[in-house]
């Protein structure tokens, strides 16, 4: 049940977070990280364009809800050689979602998640563009809700604080807490 | 039985004033006072001259109902006083119709030259309208301190809503025609 | 069952269990306040204090749409008559507690009204007596920014404004919201 760090990413693809929670992963510097999340975030963006369009079927309307966020597609593994030289396979999620997007030529999600025999790296895009990215151990089970409580923390410790600026590096003293507290309670 | 009503500020400055008369027993709602209406400042000075008198009352009890708290025989005004926790005072002086004797009473014991002449114009104008309702007919039943309760209770809730607007600032005139009409609902519901 | 049953059964269940309630007069007496204090502020200028408040709202809609989506998780919705019921049913309902009235809607689904029975800001309210502020100030006006921030940060341009409200001696309070475009790219917006 190990989760080894967070990264989150705004939607121009800045790193705006980064935190080591439990060690286990190489430490890079603070470049590579920003590396990383830029480079992570066009890859996202092409890993986005080549899913295809699904097809609008009438028969199920109105079912996006369920679909989109309860999709834990079986991940494409990529083995990975220790030196952390990993090929990225796009996984295209959200494949039972059979609606039209509103915003044409925008699929709903990208790469989803990324596996090495040490870490999984899994994603999660809220609507409005920002993206989490889990490194957590790969044998773990149930991501999601731990993602879905970090997206919580988010929106109550650093977008409600009046004096964080949007878009820009996340330092809320509050957050990091409680995001501690509550990872530490789960273990 | 005709009311003048008048909230006063901590500070006794008037906040709101209005005359109605009796809904009960047939009453048209319409305040028939007993000077012409040429003299209505007379309510207003014996409204506040019963200040004195509130002030002492207000420290007597802890109840910010102080019920009928003065008299003003010679215009045989009643004066009921609410004082919310704020220290805005609620005062409404009720005037019994006139009736022949009462008339006559009052202006037998008037000793004042203010009393007497408002008994001598009272005896020239004014319908004077008999009522047999305990409400109407003595301001100082428990009957009538009652209905005044209530009265005061409604125009109390009403007052709190209405100062709450974020655009009344403390100590202005209530000129809210919201709220006007509500105390005159509430008059014409217990009064 | 149609999405606006949906919407108010998400709703309901939000209202329920994850939101915190806090006392509806501490929210009506600050709203008020800060109106209040803005048309001081700006000295009567009524227009100004409407941009003013939609600025805010502005800002806060941008802050409040990731609350709003890790409380409902609730995905992309399919279309805009969607999106209106998810504002109406469920947005309003766990940020104010009321869920006004989607109606009016245009033949190309692309403008609706919002017609409120109930505005927890405007309670108490009177607007001044100067002869402008019944036609001039739109009390709540700080609720069509927090939409337009809200949407823009799920790619959807908006326009909303009030045309009538209850203040000002109008039957109805009513918003009316048009969409203007899908915004495709994902540049941050510029700050305001």
């Amino acid at each position: 049940m190990t989760v080894f760090s967070l990264i989150i990413i705004n939607k121009a693809g800045g790193l705006i977070y980064q935190r080591e929670f439990q060690p286990g992963l190489r430490k890079l510097s603070t470049n590579d990280y920003l590396v990383l999340a830029g480079t992570f975030h066009g890859v996202h963006a092409i890993t986005r364009t080549i899913t295809p369009k699904l097809p609008y079927l009438a028969t199920t309307p109105a079912s996006n809800t369920s679909t989109t966020t309860s999709s834990t597609p079986t991940s494409a593994t990529a083995l990975a050689s220790p030196s952390g030289t990993t090929t990225p396979i796009p996984n295209t999620t959200s494949t039972a979602a059979t609606y039209m997007y509103p915003i044409p030529g925008v699929a709903a999600t990208g790469l989803d998640s990324l596996e090495t025999d040490k870490f999984r790296l899994t994603c999660f895009q809220t609507l409005t563009g920002t993206k989490f990215l889990l490194f957590t151990d790969p044998h773990m089970a149930n991501v999601e809700p731990v993602m879905r409580k970090i997206y919580e923390f988010y929106a109550d410790f650093v977008m409600k604080n009046p004096f964080y600026q949007l878009e820009m590096p996340v330092r809320c003293e509050a957050f990091d807490r409680n995001l501690n507290g509550w990872l530490r309670g789960r273990t | 039985m005709s009311y003048y009503f008048t909230i006063l500020s901590p500070t006794d400055v008037p906040l709101f004033n209005i005359a109605f008369g009796t809904s009960k027993s047939g009453g048209d709602g319409i305040a028939r006072f007993r000077f012409p209406d040429t003299a209505q400042y007379m309510n207003q000075f014996i409204i506040h001259s019963s200040l004195d008198m509130v002030e002492e009352a207000q420290w007597m009890n802890g109840n910010m109902y102080l019920k009928h708290i003065d008299t003003y025989p010679p215009a045989s005004a009643y004066i009921s006083a609410f004082l919310t926790p704020s220290g805005a005072r609620f005062l409404l002086l009720h005037q019994p119709p006139q009736l022949p004797s009462t008339a006559a009473s009052a202006s037998g014991t008037s000793g004042s030259i203010l009393g007497g002449s408002f008994s001598a114009s009272a005896l020239g104008g004014g319908s004077s309208r008999a009522s047999a309702s305990s409400v109407a007919a003595n301001p100082t039943s428990p009957q009538t301190e009652e209905a005044v309760r209530q009265f005061m209770g409604e125009v109390y809730e009403n007052y709190v809503k209405t100062v709450m607007s974020p655009f009344y600032r403390q100590g202005m005139e209530i000129r809210s025609s919201v709220f006007r009409s509500r105390v005159t609902a509430a008059g014409r519901k217990w009064l | 069952m149609s999405s606006s049953t949906k919407a108010s059964r998400i709703g309901e269940e939000l209202w329920k269990t994850r939101v915190d309630k806090v006392n509806a007069e501490l929210v009506t007496l600050t709203y008020g306040t800060i109106v209040a204090q803005l048309c001081q502020d700006y000295d009567g200028n009524y227009q100004e204090v409407n941009k003013q408040l939609e600025k805010m709202g502005y800002n806060i809609g941008m802050r409040l749409i990731e609350d709003f989506l890790a409380k409902s998780n609730v995905g992309r919705c399919a279309n805009f008559r969607e999106t209106a019921d998810m504002i109406a049913k469920v947005g309003f309902r766990i940020f104010l507690n009321i869920a006004p009235t989607v109606t009016n809607w245009t033949s190309d689904n692309n403008q609706f009204s919002l017609v409120f029975d109930e505005n927890p800001l405007a309670d108490f309210v009177e607007l001044p007596d100067d002869g402008r502020a019944q036609d001039e100030l739109w009390f709540s006006n700080i609720l069509c920014g927090v939409l337009r921030g809200a949407l823009e940060m799920v790619q959807m341009q908006i326009e909303a404004h009030f045309v009538s409200d209850v203040l000002r001696g109008d039957d109805t309070t009513e918003m009316r919201v048009s969409l203007v475009r899908y915004i495709e790219d994902e540049m941050p917006p510029e700050e305001e």
